[in-house]
């Protein structure tokens, strides 16, 4: 861990009790993240992919400490810590009210910019909510900082008067990352940021948020299960696969020798725009994700994986870093 | 014109601004408010004091400061002074003294103990609805039990969606055990006979505006609870409330600066129809006899006395039009609202 790292996740598990019966007894358990490792450093952005229902979302709410409001059962094992200067914080064990002086530093980037703006709020009360909670700022100086927020994300500082209805989806996404932006955090979790936009607009926003990240001085972690889009702008590749973390390491590392044969098969599915390399070699997966509620035991990706071998029912294998700054969790590639 | 496209409407003005080409509905709104408004004011209009009173050079006020016994204006009369009569004996003697009356110079309370007032005279000139069985002009009373009415079914709906709001906002928002415990109570709660809890209440305590409320109250927050726990609970999974929470916002704030303005449908939508129902809630019990104390002008107080002297149309008339008339604006307002509230553009009701 060098003296750079803004977040250091140890270990984290998020399970979610299922209930049932007439006594609402727990009759199974969601192992929606099962004991994952990984850290961000300053300035660095952090790509995570994995398909439908692996667990990204909830690591990025988990991160943000907001899975007790939907699921006050929810059940968070291990830790987050992060080091803001000489603090080290644990999100993972405060309760929502001690971890809100904290709020500011961490922020969120919504999927749906539609549901994530209130529509009932105009944007100059969306950007400027957080400045109230955060900051002393006047009234006065909120509007300058909102004009000049919306500057920054391409929107004109006269917009703020609107409504997000009277905005197209990408511009609501710019509302959003100026939302984010507005109380200089030191990390933003971008939950698949751009997945709902159109594709011209998805570089776009994407170009913007590269753009703003320099200026801000801002780490992500992004969330997305578009990998080329992650290898283009993320300096690490997180690879997730049913609650657990496949591979961990460098972006040039994990997308150009990925080890892990998920990350292999998931690389094999980016269309490449290079008709000369048409005819690579492309891994189809067999049948479909198990469950988290009834994970297979061992690794859980063996029931679907290409070089399997009975060994791996067995334990669930170490997530052991293979090569330098490269985690990986699959003896059998090492 | 450009600046005006610059201007952004919320979504509840532009509701406004439907409402308010929906003719009916709009008409009967404010027309319905000014009415109410002017009821605050019925003792200016509608009472047997005098507003202004110059007696040997000095000037009184009875509206304001009430009680005169008849001797200080040099009346005799025993008690209180009856100003028309001394308005009239002042005026044939061309004295000096004058007075300036309301427009409709009888009291609601005033009956046949007062000297002019006759039982069940037929409207004229000076009884616009008549008299009553007590001597006590109708349209007065009239008047006065509108106020009661409206002010009744506002406070007592204002009350029921506060607290329906708060309880059912905060079941469908922390869901859970607090969410399980409250839906129990509620179902419990529910099952109680209302008209009986009433009745027996009221036959121990002598019931009174606020009581009545009260009472009600006990009974009815019930109905709100269920569409805000509803509301509640499909709004706090959305992002923008996940927004508001990453940021720290607290849950209080979230709850009533976040989602009560997205959860305003049912609230806004329903409020004319439970005014009805408070209306016609207050009207029932006065008709049983239970609900305000006598001789508390009521609709429902005159409904019962009308029908008991059925041959004198104008005692029936006079509460049944008026209850009908208010209860029908109340519903086209009610009705205007569900059309502002409607997406579609073209539906019914033009």
């Amino acid at each position: 861990m060098s003296k750079n790292t803004l977040v250091d996740v140890k270990n984290l598990s998020v399970h979610f009790p299922v209930h049932g019966g007439v006594f609402s007894k727990r009759v199974a358990t969601v192992k929606a993240v099962d004991g994952i490792n990984f850290s961000i450093d300053r300035k660095q952005i952090v790509g995570m992919v994995g398909e439908s229902g692996c667990g990204k979302t909830t690591v990025g709410r988990a991160m943000i400490n907001i899975l007790r409001h939907v699921a006050p059962d929810v059940e968070i094992g291990g830790s987050i810590e992060y080091h803001f200067g000489d603090e080290i914080v644990d999100f993972a064990s405060l309760s929502s009210s001690e971890v809100r002086k904290y709020r500011s530093r961490v922020q969120m980037i919504f999927q749906d910019p539609y549901a994530s703006l209130n529509p009932r709020m105009t944007v100059a009360q969306i950007i400027s909510e957080p400045l109230q909670l955060h900051t002393d700022m006047t009234n006065k100086e909120q509007a300058e900082r909102v004009g000049w927020l919306l500057d920054k994300v391409g929107l004109q500082p006269e917009q703020a008067r609107r409504y997000p209805h009277e905005f197209s989806g990408g511009q609501r996404q710019r509302v959003g990352i100026a939302r984010a932006l507005a109380t200089n955090p030191d990390l933003i979790i971008c939950d698949e940021p751009v997945s709902a936009l159109d594709v011209s607009i998805q570089a776009q926003v994407i170009n913007l948020m590269m753009d703003l990240q320099d200026e801000f001085d801002v780490s992500y972690l992004f969330i997305a299960h578009d990998l080329s889009v992650v290898e283009h702008i993320s300096d690490k590749i997180a690879v997730m696969y049913l609650g657990d973390m496949a591979e961990y390491g460098n972006a040039q590392d994990v997308y150009h020798q990925p080890r892990h044969p998920y990350s292999k098969a998931l690389l094999s599915a980016v269309p490449l725009p290079d008709p000369s390399r048409k005819n690579r070699k492309r891994i189809v997966l067999e049948g479909d994700v198990p469950t988290p509620l009834n994970k297979p035991s061992g690794c859980a990706f063996r029931t679907r994986c290409p070089i399997a071998q009975p060994a791996c029912a067995e334990s669930k294998p170490e997530f052991k870093e293979q090569a330098k700054d490269h985690f990986v969790a699959c003896p059998l590639v090492e | 014109m450009p600046e005006q496209q610059e201007i952004s409407l919320s979504i509840l003005k532009k509701r406004w601004l439907k409402f308010k080409t929906l003719k009916r509905g709009y008409y009967s709104f404010v027309l319905l408010v000014i009415l109410y408004i002017l009821s605050w004011f019925l003792p200016l209009l509608v009472n047997n004091r005098a507003l202004i009173l110059s007696y040997e050079g000095e000037m009184y006020f009875p509206v304001v400061s009430g009680y005169y016994a008849g001797s200080e204006f040099g009346q005799d009369v025993p008690g209180e002074t009856i100003y028309r009569q001394l308005q009239a004996t002042w005026e044939t003697e061309d004295s000096d003294n004058w007075m300036i009356m309301p427009v409709y110079p009888y009291s609601p309370y005033e009956d046949i103990t007062v000297t002019g007032n006759k039982m069940y005279d037929p409207p004229s000139s000076t009884h616009w609805l008549g008299t009553d069985n007590t001597g006590r002009d109708v349209f007065s009373r009239l008047c006065y039990a509108f106020n009661i009415s409206i002010s009744f079914a506002l406070v007592l709906t204002i009350l029921n969606y506060f607290i329906g709001v708060l309880i059912g906002g905060s079941m469908g928002y922390f869901g859970g055990k607090f969410d399980l415990f409250f839906q129990r109570i509620i179902e419990i709660w529910s099952s109680l006979p209302m008209l009986f809890v009433i009745i027996i209440i009221s036959s121990i305590i002598r019931p009174s505006f606020f009581l009545l409320i009260f009472i009600y109250t006990i009974v009815n927050w019930i109905g709100m609870t269920y569409l805000m726990r509803a509301e509640f609970y499909r709004e706090k999974s959305k992002d923008y409330v996940a927004a508001a929470l990453s940021m720290g916002q607290t849950n209080f704030k979230v709850m009533f600066k976040h989602i009560l303005p997205n959860a305003m449908v049912p609230i806004i939508t329903f409020f004319p129809f439970a005014v009805v129902g408070g209306i016609s809630a207050l009207v029932s019990l006065d008709y049983l006899g239970f609900g305000m104390p006598p001789p508390t002008p009521s609709w429902g107080q005159m409904l019962d006395v009308g029908l008991q002297n059925i041959t004198k149309a104008w005692m029936v008339f006079a509460p049944i039009s008026a209850l009908f008339s208010t209860l029908i604006m109340v519903v086209f307002i009610g009705e205007a609202v569900r059309e502002a509230f409607d997406p579609k553009v073209y539906s019914r009701l033009r």
